[in-house]
């Protein structure tokens, strides 16, 4: 059963690597969203949700063909950087990463705007500037919707298939997630390795679900 | 002079639009912003903090311009060193009484720690008598002791001036009246100029040494019958 | 709604129940490779057979093997390979009896048509210029285990399969090929065939067991005389002169 702990890591390490990207864009993205006001801004959150509601083979083909030695952004990387993107673990983060950035921004925006821009105001008032101003007051207010989304995007990032089979293909050890590893067992008619994969699929899941239900920050003190 | 303020604006209160237009010239040390609401006092406060751009004007606090149309000088709010003290206080939930007031003195991405030791912050507790909830947090104090916070988060900046926006607006009769002569306590210790903002008489005669009355967003020359105070 | 107008509605649902009624649906699972061919036979075997409407399923064989095994109510069977077929036999889906060769195909190797490189014998896929080279799983894809059994007969199964890219189907393999995100695949003549334009043929493989497509009806079919004059069908001169016309070989 080596095969199933090698999928394991593997799924983590593509999920951990795309819910940290999604940290980044996710919340960048969600908190101009809740800040900034300009023509079309609904058109564009609803442009950014998309790939929520697209099914994921049709989100990975598209990746495929933005990415492929043949696409666009996939011929320019070849040709300026030899990277070939197809069939590698970061092929398989891209796409992770791409299908759970709604989970992220949409949560990360809504948590903002719950953020009293009035506090932002006293800051600015009060000397600090804006910068500072995000990480003191806007994101500490913000933190608990968006570590909500955070954790739906690990998770699905960790169930991620469709898209990920398109672009990064199942190589074992290398872009072989849990979920494709269970879909090709199926095929083969191994019920055993299937039933284990979905096991420890399960047990992992289950696992980060607890852990971050810990993480979450305390609550500020309410009036007795 | 202490006060020098041309401001246009064209606003919006509900359904109708009025022009802003406040021009106002005054050295006083203590000056009342007059005037019912929807008259534009709110408006005019946030033009001089900076949080909204006039259409055109000026503002000067002593002898600094903060902002000129004509010079295209316009300070960011965090340049102007002024000290505002919101409707609703606007103190940060996630911080203790502590760590609002003294949110100002780190410049940094991070905010003072709970156990932060400064002498001003120090002084400003004691001058309205907090250290008693100095580790509380904001929804665990009185609305009293939330707007003497307020002050002592925006004083301890040592700003050029004291904005106030209807600072007893939200507490009753009673507490209202003993904050006002407290605030008059302490104006009177501090060398800084006051701009205050209320439709309540009783604080124009407490607090103000000039009162200018502001109407439809206009200031209204004449003197005006003393209106009766709006709850 | 009006008198006449309730009638006629009536008079539709009618028919439309009676033909139902008479009309039987055949479905066929059928190796990927067979997917251009067998889509214009069903028309012609429909036409024969008034009435009879197939539904065609395609995917490597092992999945579609799989499919059946968990009870997947399927009619007709067509493998790409007899292993997948034996396998069939063993768990008592398919009855010797009715079970036959149909076409055969080849084992080819393509390469993108706008390959620099092109192999000239299969030994030259163990260069390290060819870094990335598709072939069917072997566990589920039978073109995957007539690859693995050519590479291991010529020894060089331990070289190529660090470079494989594993293929869902043998149609993968295609497209990755064809997108030029592979060196080299591994895939049927047929099917390298279909996009001239995309791949090229660098060579044609000899493989140890020839390429024999076996399709059976199923123990499990409710159709069972349909199932079988399809099978029938398949045979006949009609329906090989279309598989002919893809490049498939008589059995």
């Amino acid at each position: 059963m080596g095969q199933a702990w090698t999928a394991l890591a593997l799924t983590l390490e593509v999920a951990g690597w795309a819910t940290a990207l999604n940290l980044v864009l996710g919340v960048g993205v969600g908190f101009a969203m809740a800040r900034l006001r300009f023509p079309g801004r609904e058109l564009l959150d609803a442009a950014l949700t998309l790939p929520m509601v697209m099914p994921p083979t049709v989100l990975g083909f598209y990746l495929l063909v933005l990415l492929g030695s043949q696409g666009p952004l996939g011929a320019w990387l070849d040709q300026l950087f030899g990277v070939r993107l197809i069939f590698t673990v970061q092929a398989a983060v891209i796409a992770a990463t791409v299908v759970a950035f709604p989970l992220v921004f949409k949560a990360a925006r809504a948590a903002f705007e719950t953020v009293d821009p009035q506090l932002e105001e006293a800051a600015r008032l009060l000397g600090v500037h804006e910068v500072s101003i995000f990480f003191r007051v806007s994101l500490p207010l913000a933190w608990r919707g968006i570590l909500a989304g955070l954790l739906l995007s690990f998770a699905r990032a960790t169930g991620e298939f469709g898209a990920t089979l398109m672009v990064a293909g199942s190589i074992a050890g290398k872009t072989q997630t849990l979920s494709i590893a269970v879909y090709e067992a199926v095929q083969a008619g191994q019920d055993d390795t299937a039933n284990f994969l979905v096991a420890v699929t399960s047990v992992t899941c289950i696992a980060v679900l607890l852990a971050a239900g810990r993480l979450v920050p305390g609550r500020v003190p309410q009036r007795r | 002079m202490t006060w020098d303020l041309e401001l246009t604006k064209r606003l919006q209160h509900g359904a109708s639009r009025f022009e802003l237009q406040v021009s106002l010239r005054s050295a006083a040390r203590r000056l009342v912003l007059f005037g019912p609401s929807g008259a534009g006092k709110s408006q005019t406060l946030k033009m001089i903090a900076g949080l909204v751009r006039p259409d055109g004007g000026r503002v000067r606090i002593g002898t600094r311009t903060l902002f000129d149309a004509d010079s295209g000088v316009n300070l960011s709010p965090q340049s102007r060193r002024l000290a505002f003290v919101f409707q609703d206080y606007a103190l940060f939930p996630h911080l203790t009484v502590r760590q609002n007031i003294a949110f100002a003195l780190s410049g940094g991405w991070r905010n003072p720690r709970p156990r932060v030791h400064d002498a001003r912050v120090e002084r400003w507790l004691e001058t309205f008598q907090l250290p008693a909830v100095a580790d509380h947090f904001p929804a665990q104090i009185s609305g009293g002791q939330r707007q003497r916070t307020a002050l002592a988060r925006a004083l301890v900046t040592e700003p050029t001036a004291l904005l106030l926006d209807e600072p007893f607006a939200a507490l009753d009769g009673h507490l209202r009246q003993r904050l006002r002569e407290e605030l008059a306590q302490v104006l009177a210790t501090l060398n800084v100029p006051m701009l205050l903002i209320t439709h309540d008489d009783a604080d124009a005669q407490v607090l103000a040494d000039e009162v200018v009355h502001l109407r439809a967003g206009r200031v209204v020359d004449a003197p005006q019958a003393r209106e009766p105070a709006l709850a | 709604m009006t008198l006449p107008l309730r009638c006629l509605a009536t008079l539709v649902l009618a028919c439309g129940f009676s033909l139902g009624a008479l009309a039987a649906e055949l479905t066929v699972s059928a190796a990927s490779s067979l997917t251009n061919a067998m889509r214009e036979v069903a028309p012609l075997f429909e036409a024969a057979n008034p009435g009879t409407r197939l539904q065609l399923n395609f995917a490597s064989s092992g999945a579609l093997l799989q499919q059946i095994d968990k009870g997947a109510p399927v009619d007709v069977f067509a493998s790409a390979d007899q292993e997948t077929m034996n396998q069939a036999q063993a768990k008592g889906l398919v009855k010797a009896e009715a079970r036959r060769d149909f076409v055969a195909n080849a084992l080819v190797v393509i390469v993108p048509t706008a390959a620099t490189r092109t192999p000239a014998a299969v030994g030259d896929l163990a260069q390290p210029a060819y870094q990335r080279v598709a072939i069917g799983l072997p566990a589920s894809v039978p073109v995957g285990r007539y690859t693995q059994g050519v590479l291991e007969q010529a020894g060089l199964w331990a070289a190529v399969e660090p470079k494989m890219i594993g293929a869902q189907n043998v149609r993968q393999a295609l497209d990755y090929v064809a997108r030029g995100e592979v060196d080299a695949g591994f895939v049927y003549a047929t099917d390298a065939a279909l996009m001239p334009g995309k791949v090229k043929v660098a060579l044609t493989v000899a493989t140890p067991t020839p390429i024999l497509y076996p399709v059976a009806s199923l123990a499990s079919s409710p159709n069972a005389a349909m199932a079988a004059r399809f099978v029938d069908f398949l045979t006949s001169p009609q329906a090989q002169a279309v598989f002919a016309n893809y490049g498939f070989r008589k059995p």
